[in-house]
């Protein structure tokens, strides 16, 4: 079979009908608009809901380093809550698509799924440590009065989110690094090509 | 702005490329429901990217586009949920045809062999071979892809040669 009619082969195959109406195309472009800005909205909520909860218990604890503590949680929320608003992909501009040679449009994706993975202890999970670890503590410092065995007890709740904080991380970091990978394959196909073509 | 002119432009781009488009998603997806959906995700893009089109590129530079990077974008969130690996160009003549072995031709057919073969390649490779197969020069797929016409060159010369020999020995294995 000659490589001529192995593209004869593959032009014959496939319907040209189109699989959606215009007013298909409309309703699916009305509920992909409302799905993000459902999704934002989740988390705006979510964000509502803790940061009271916190400040409440900053207002009313009475040790000051549970105080402390529950105001750097809601401090870190807000700060969260801004991070993932300022880095969330939202809706991607209707031409993006088209805008961005096959090559780049890849490259930017995979880079800001690294910068979202590798960036998640300064955004994410770092602003929550001060403030978890200040209401661990204010939390241990009763029951340590009572007896150490009660006290040592309660820093199980500081050891194990410890070990999953740190796992996230661990595993985030080695796809972060798997991803740059695939990066720097994307870039040496770039740095191949003799002459740039338009993007 | 999703007023008549997007909508007029959207049905002259999918008169002259729905065939086209049809056959791609099928070259991204090989499981038959999840290709539809497919299919139809690379429409809306297309209709949804159309509001803005502003002739900076010909119009099937524009499709081609939108229809590989919304394809790729489903593809790479596929590939994170099977764990699945691509191979390359240079890699793929090392790795077995799958109907090599069995009395060929007559057992799977020609362009499932082929889709096989295609989607299992890296996402710059596929719109390589893809654009090849559609019939697309090297400018032409040097415009939509970003690499230099001397680079799709040499690949499609690799392309050649693979397709030469996956497609010549299954008819061997045949006779």
């Amino acid at each position: 079979m000659q490589n001529d009619d192995i593209r004869n082969l593959w032009q014959a195959q496939g319907s040209g009908d189109a699989p959606l109406t215009l007013e298909e195309l409309r309703k699916k472009g009305a509920k992909f608009r409302t799905t993000i800005a459902r999704r934002n909205l989740r988390e705006y909520v979510a964000v509502a809901l803790m940061v009271p909860y916190f400040i409440y218990f900053a207002w009313t604890a009475g040790l000051p380093l549970m105080r402390v503590g529950n105001g750097l949680l809601a401090a870190a929320l807000l700060y969260m809550a801004y991070q993932l608003h300022r880095r969330a992909p939202a809706s991607p501009a209707s031409g993006e698509l088209a805008w961005k040679n096959c090559l780049a449009f890849h490259r930017a994706q995979l880079e800001r799924q690294r910068d979202a993975l590798s960036g998640i202890w300064s955004w994410y999970l770092g602003p929550l440590i001060p403030g978890f670890v200040m209401v661990s503590i204010a939390i241990s410092i009763p029951l340590f009065h009572k007896s150490i065995r009660a006290g040592l007890l309660s820093l199980i709740w500081v050891v194990l989110p410890a070990v999953v904080f740190w796992q996230v991380a661990r595993i985030n970091k080695g796809a972060a690094a798997r991803i740059q990978r695939q990066i720097d394959e994307l870039e040496a196909a770039e740095s191949n090509s003799d002459s740039g073509a338009p993007e | 702005m999703e007023g008549k002119p997007q909508d007029q432009r959207y049905l002259e781009a999918a008169a002259a490329y729905g065939a086209a488009l049809h056959r791609l998603a099928g070259a991204y997806e090989a499981d038959p429901d999840k290709r539809r959906d497919l299919l139809q995700e690379v429409h809306l893009a297309l209709w949804r990217s159309l509001a803005s089109f502003d002739g900076r590129c010909s119009m099937r530079t524009w499709v081609y586009r939108v229809a590989h990077n919304a394809a790729t974008s489903y593809a790479i969130s596929q590939r994170r949920s099977r764990a699945s690996a691509w191979i390359g160009l240079e890699e793929v003549s090392a790795v077995a045809d799958p109907a090599e072995g069995e009395q060929a031709a007559g057992r799977r057919h020609s362009v499932d062999r082929l889709l096989a073969l295609i989607q299992q390649l890296k996402p710059l490779d596929r719109q390589v071979i893809l654009s090849y197969l559609e019939g697309l020069d090297a400018a032409a797929t040097a415009e939509i892809t970003g690499i230099s016409p001397g680079n799709v060159s040499t690949k499609i010369h690799r392309i050649k040669n693979l397709l030469t020999q996956r497609f010549q020995e299954g008819v061997r294995d045949a006779e």
